[in-house]
């Protein structure tokens, strides 16, 4: 470790060692404190990610009342809704323009799989565009069942990786990769 | 001085308890606590038992055919003669609910033709991969005290088994006519029989009927 | 639900009659349940059948009818409709006694609805529904079977779930005229069972399955396999032989997991051959060949690409080649394939014909009858060839009824009986090499001499309708194409209708892939301008083949080891060639030989055409996708044409538009559109003289090789529960004949001749010509075609008593 790597790379530059893991640790218990989220209610999960916004479930205690217009001072992107084949590039827009780190919740059934729309309008499942952290079940999740999910992200985030989380998960969504063979069959798999 | 007229109120909500559910904050502290749920409230599935611990699912696929999402998957397979698995010809060989299309509308439990496939109160759970939110036989099935498996990933509190395997009956009488009209419950294992619900529901009697 | 292509049309002349107080009117005779039908309004039923008598067993049809005596409960199946009969449907009474119906019939009936087969589609649940009290009163123990039994290998019967409708047994007895199953015991203890050791081993066994209204009578290849709500289904057409059956192609994820017949009023009237309808099982077959393969130097199969399978093959069609098959395919596929071979690859010997059936040419020539042509009253059919229910089940079922009930007279000419031979007017048992003989004796004796029964062939104006086909492949085909010529100079107003044994022959005379004298087509207009001969008989390219004149030999879809009716040439041929191209799905015999595999797709994974023996056409239904690496017929031709190497845009262009039926040359102008869909119009051309040599009497009998329909075909002898049907090799022969050889009963004979030597088994008929020695084709055990000689125009075998066991 040098100090010209982290001039030049910023935080990613840190080698580990005894020194740097409780400063990673340290920078990982604060992400997971103050993890905004950006606001892409769709449907009407929208509603329940609103009431978990409220006084009853109060996000300010997990330190994310703060739902950001723009993408830029967001950490967490909650995709709450179905996600239409035209929403779709604009999603992807909003999380390419996301600050890295930054993780996914895919709230609802429609927005991890389509659930009951499973139709050529609908995308099925948000994963196909997006890598997603965690999925929340449910037609809409109550507030409480966001909150499990994401409380389930700040555990991911507290014991992650400070840096390449998706390179050294193997690639986060749906784990599929499309192989291509000699022009002519195609084989999916699941990795 | 008008708009002093709503200090009151601001002050007033000072004195008052506070609203907010502490849930999920102070990680099994005594403040972390959930709403109180309705009875009806339709949150994850179990797969139901017979006292005698039999299955009730008999692999008919009534349940994958009327869900609307498609999620349900089931195979039936023959009931070994000597050891069976559920009463009857046939057995639920396959079970499998995808939780990432289940959108908890209860309609397979209205179609179980054997009170199988309940729903429980469970309703915190969350995933991180989509192959964990396929739940197969293994995890919906009861254990033999019916009681449902309380699975890592989800949080189950104290209480909350309580009132999974019951069923409803309000639009599936199974031809009993103790039944018609009335909204009640079905034997659950563990606790035995809910109290019909007091209101009775008002069904027009058929044309041509005097009464 | 039984689909039905037939429409019901409102009367407005006829028997007045009033129904729920509207005035309507109903042909004379007509029942009345048929007339409320057609009138719009659904009387409940489960024993009435539109196909069969009615019995009025079930007594759910029951209606309230006032002929002017005061209203009274009578089966509407029972009942004609009278004038001025008065029918109230939907009046309390009737209401009364259909619930009191219902209620008996499910005071017995399990509820197990969830896990039947017909729960979803049972027309008890139906009426019970619609019709029925809603409650039941009984509180005592239902009535308890054994649950399924087994009373064939197709079928099982659970008695519990029987109303006693008696539609299964009425079928079997009255339709099919296996009556092997039967209402034993009285009372409520009335049951439907077999005789004891006697199964229900009827070629017709799946229809009493579909017509079950419970769930009584399951199917064992589709018995738990899917419920009706997960089935999508397509209109379709059985294959397997050249009826034309309308079918139902049922699947579930993605696997056809039932073929249901369809009411189709020209062709099968919803019956359906128990082939016609458990044929799929073999679309999932373990052994399906599912890639390209190629067989490496050891002999073992290896999988390739398709794109070195293509190369392959098209390299070895460049040199001499020949093609032998195709007549399973789609009629689009036909052409595309005959395009290709004749065009791009310039290949001049082609047959989709395997030497085995009725050559395409006798056919062409002649003029052809419809089913329903043939089977008007009043007219008689000559069979000549063999027993249709082993060739055409599920239209052997329509001559049977109008045999059966008078209204056409039947003769056969044959050398072993055929199942109608009691029925019919005559049974003419004739001898291989002496059938046209038979035949001539037959139409030109005068009337002295000849019996009284044939009076109905000649002088007489009833039409007439020959059904013919191959009799014997042990002999030449000429005999029979002078039998026909016979018939023709004697009766020039006769109709002809062929009895193929492979599915799409006459499209495979269509696409110009038999061979023969062709019309070509000018490019623009469907005007003959010139007359061309193109492909070549099996018979000459497997001779040719056997010379070493052949380089590269192309099975489509073609098993002549096993078809073909002089084995060792067949072998040869195999042999001697180079590479040996086989565009399958099995391996079977002949594709054991082969170089290059190139897998294919089978029936209900493509869309296509067929045209049935009449010349109809009718569409093929894909409905599931072809497994693994598996492509079309279609598919495989069209990419030959494109790695070949003159590549020929006019062709080019034809493949591209050749999807569509229109294409030429088969182009509407040929077809004949009626209510009962398009057929084909065959022009008649003159016939070719033939002239066959009766042989000299050996001192030996002569070799009949007959069909049996469950045979080791490829096919079948990859579905499951199928390949067990196929019985074990037994040869026939008349009782006078065994006592002339001194052979008994029980004992194994010794056949033989200048080309075999075999002992087999064998049985006394008296249904076998006297001096003939019938034998099944391709059957287990024993494959009687090594004694043939394809050059001779009849086998003779000697036969003497075996050593005794």
């Amino acid at each position: 470790m040098g100090i010209s790597d982290i001039q030049s790379q910023g935080i990613e530059g840190l080698d580990h060692n005894f020194l740097t893991a409780p400063l990673e640790k340290l920078v990982n218990w604060s992400r997971a404190r103050s993890s905004w989220p950006a606001t892409f209610g769709l449907a009407c999960c929208a509603i329940e990610m609103m009431a978990t916004g409220g006084s009853h479930y109060d996000l300010a205690r997990l330190g994310m009342e703060v739902f950001r217009a723009s993408p830029r001072q967001a950490d967490v992107m909650i995709v709450a809704g179905r996600v239409s084949q035209k929403m779709a590039p604009v999603l992807r827009q909003i999380y390419d323009q996301m600050m890295e780190p930054k993780w996914v919740i895919s709230m609802g059934v429609c927005a991890s799989s389509g659930g009951m729309f499973n139709n050529y309008a609908i995308v099925q499942g948000v994963d196909q565009i997006v890598p997603v952290d965690v999925y929340a079940p449910g037609c809409p999740p109550g507030p409480e069942t966001l909150l499990h999910a994401i409380t389930t992200l700040h555990t991911q985030i507290e014991n992650g990786e400070l840096l390449k989380r998706r390179e050294a998960n193997g690639g986060a969504g749906a784990g599929m990769y499309i192989e291509q063979l000699d022009g002519q069959t195609l084989s999916i798999g699941a990795a | 001085m008008g708009y002093l007229a709503g200090f009151p109120i601001t002050l007033k909500k000072w004195f008052e308890g506070v609203t907010t559910k502490n849930y999920r904050a102070g990680k099994g502290g005594k403040s972390d606590v959930k709403a109180p749920k309705p009875d009806r409230l339709h949150g994850r599935h179990v797969l139901n038992r017979y006292e005698d611990g039999l299955e009730k699912c008999i692999g008919c696929e009534l349940c994958a055919g009327v869900c609307p999402a498609k999620c349900i998957y089931v195979r039936g397979a023959d009931n070994n003669p000597t050891d069976p698995t559920s009463p009857g010809e046939r057995f639920g060989f396959v079970y499998e609910i995808n939780y990432l299309r289940c959108i908890h509308c209860d309609l397979c439990v209205e179609a179980c033709p054997t009170e199988a496939i309940t729903e429980s109160k469970l309703f915190e759970f969350s995933f991180e991969d989509r192959k964990s939110a396929i739940y197969t036989k293994n995890e919906l099935l009861v254990d033999e005290d019916g009681k449902p498996q309380q699975l890592p990933w989800e949080d189950w509190r104290e209480g909350e088994d309580k009132a999974t395997s019951g069923w409803m009956r309000a639009t599936a009488p199974s031809g009993d006519s103790n039944y018609v009209g009335k909204v009640a419950w079905s034997g659950e294992l563990g606790y035995g029989v809910r109290q019909p619900e007091s209101v009775e529901l008002t069904i027009k009697p058929k044309s041509g009927d005097s009464k | 639900m039984t689909a039905t292509e037939s429409s019901a049309v409102k009367a407005t002349t006829g028997v007045p009659f009033t129904l729920n107080g509207q005035e309507l009117h109903a042909e004379e005779g007509e029942l009345l349940i048929e007339a409320c039908d057609k009138n719009g309004v659904h009387i409940p039923r489960f024993c009435y059948h539109k196909r069969m008598e009615s019995v009025g067993m079930c007594r759910m049809c029951i209606v309230e009818v006032d002929t002017g005596r005061g209203p009274a409960l009578q089966p509407s199946c029972m009942l004609t409709v009278t004038p001025e009969m008065k029918v109230e449907t939907e009046s309390e009474a009737t209401k009364d006694a259909q619930d009191g119906v219902l209620e008996l019939l499910l005071a017995n009936h399990p509820l197990d609805c969830p896990v039947c087969d017909k729960g979803g589609e049972c027309p008890l649940q139906d009426n019970a529904f619609a019709y029925g009290p809603g409650e039941s009163r009984f509180v005592e123990e239902k009535r308890h079977f054994e649950k399924p039994i087994p009373i064939s290998d197709l079928v099982k019967l659970d008695r519990e779930r029987c109303i006693l409708c008696d539609r299964c047994t009425r079928f079997a007895s009255d339709v099919a005229g296996d009556s092997l199953i039967h209402f034993i015991d009285r009372g409520s203890s009335t049951q439907v069972n077999t005789f004891p050791d006697h199964p229900f081993a009827s070629y017709y066994s799946g229809n009493t399955v579909q017509i079950c209204p419970v769930g009584a009578l399951t199917a064992a290849p589709y018995r738990f396999k899917a419920r009706p709500w997960d089935l999508t289904g397509s209109p379709s057409t059985a294959t397997v032989d050249s009826s034309g059956s309308r079918v139902l192609v049922q699947s579930s994820q993605d696997k056809v997991v039932r073929i249901q017949g369809v009411d189709s009023d020209a062709v099968n009237w919803g019956w359906l051959s128990d082939k016609e309808r458990f044929i799929y099982e073999a679309n999932v077959s373990e052994d399906r060949i599912l890639q390209p393969m190629r067989r490496a130097v050891d002999g073992s199969l290896e999988p390739m690409r398709w794109n070195d399978a293509l190369k392959q093959t098209s390299e070895a069609l460049g040199k001499k080649a020949a093609a032998i098959g195709g007549a399973r395919l789609t009629l689009e596929a036909q052409h595309v394939w005959q395009k290709v071979l004749a065009d791009e690859f310039s290949v001049v010997s082609y047959d989709a014909s395997l030497g085995d059936d009725v050559s395409a040419d006798v056919v062409d020539s002649l003029p052809k009858a419809t089913y329903d042509w043939a089977f008007n009253a009043g007219s008689v059919v000559v069979v000549v060839g063999q027993d249709l229910k082993e060739i055409l089940p599920s239209i052997y079922l329509r001559l049977r009824g109008v045999v059966k009930d008078g209204s056409v007279e039947l003769v056969e000419f044959n050398y072993k009986s055929g199942s109608l031979a009691k029925l019919a007017r005559k049974s003419v048992q004739s001898r291989p090499g002496e059938l046209a003989k038979d035949v001539k004796q037959a139409f030109t004796a005068t009337p002295g001499e000849r019996s009284s029964d044939l009076n109905c062939l000649v002088d007489t104006d009833k039409p007439l309708t020959v059904i013919f086909s191959r009799p014997n492949v042990a002999e030449s085909a000429d005999y029979l194409t002078e039998a026909l010529q016979v018939i023709q100079s004697v009766r020039p107003d006769a109709h002809f209708l062929p009895a193929f044994r492979r599915g799409n022959t006459v499209g495979a005379q269509l696409a110009g892939l038999t061979p023969g004298v062709r019309e070509v087509a000018t490019e623009d207009e469907i005007i003959v301008e010139q007359v061309a001969v193109v492909g070549r008989p099996t018979a000459e390219i497997l001779q040719e083949a056997a010379n070493g004149e052949v380089e590269t030999l192309l099975l489509l879809g073609a098993d002549p080891i096993s078809d073909f009716p002089d084995k060792a040439l067949a072998e040869a041929a195999l042999d001697a060639v180079n590479t040996v191209i086989a565009v399958d799905c099995f391996e079977n015999p002949s594709v054991a030989s082969a170089n290059v595999i190139l897998p294919v797709a089978m029936y209900g994974e493509v869309n296509g055409h067929f045209v049935n023996s009449e010349g109809r056409l009718s569409p093929l239904g894909a409905r599931v996708t072809a497994p693994g690496l598996v492509r079309s017929d279609l598919e495989i031709a069209a990419s030959l044409a494109k790695t070949a190497p003159q590549s020929n845009s006019d062709a080019q262009s034809s493949l591209e538009t050749s999807h569509m039926l229109g294409s030429e040359p088969i182009a509407w102008d040929l077809l004949e559109l009626s209510s009962e869909g398009a057929r084909i119009k065959t022009p008649t051309k003159p016939i070719q003289r033939v002239k066959a040599d009766v042989p000299t009497v050996a001192d030996g009998l002569r070799l009949v090789i007959g069909n049996k329909l469950w045979d080791q075909g490829t096919i079948v002898e990859n579905s499951r529960t199928l390949a067990g049907l196929c019985e074990t090799f037994k040869v026939r022969i008349n009782p006078a004949d065994a006592d002339r050889f001194g052979l008994t009963a029980g004992a194994e004979i010794v056949v033989k001749n200048a080309k075999a030597t075999a002992s087999v088994p064998f049985i006394t008929d008296s249904s076998v010509a006297e001096g003939v020695l019938w034998a099944p084709a391709n059957v287990r055990g024993f494959d009687p075609r090594s004694f043939v000689t394809f050059s001779e125009s009849v086998c003779y075998v000697e036969v003497s008593a075996g050593e005794q066991k």
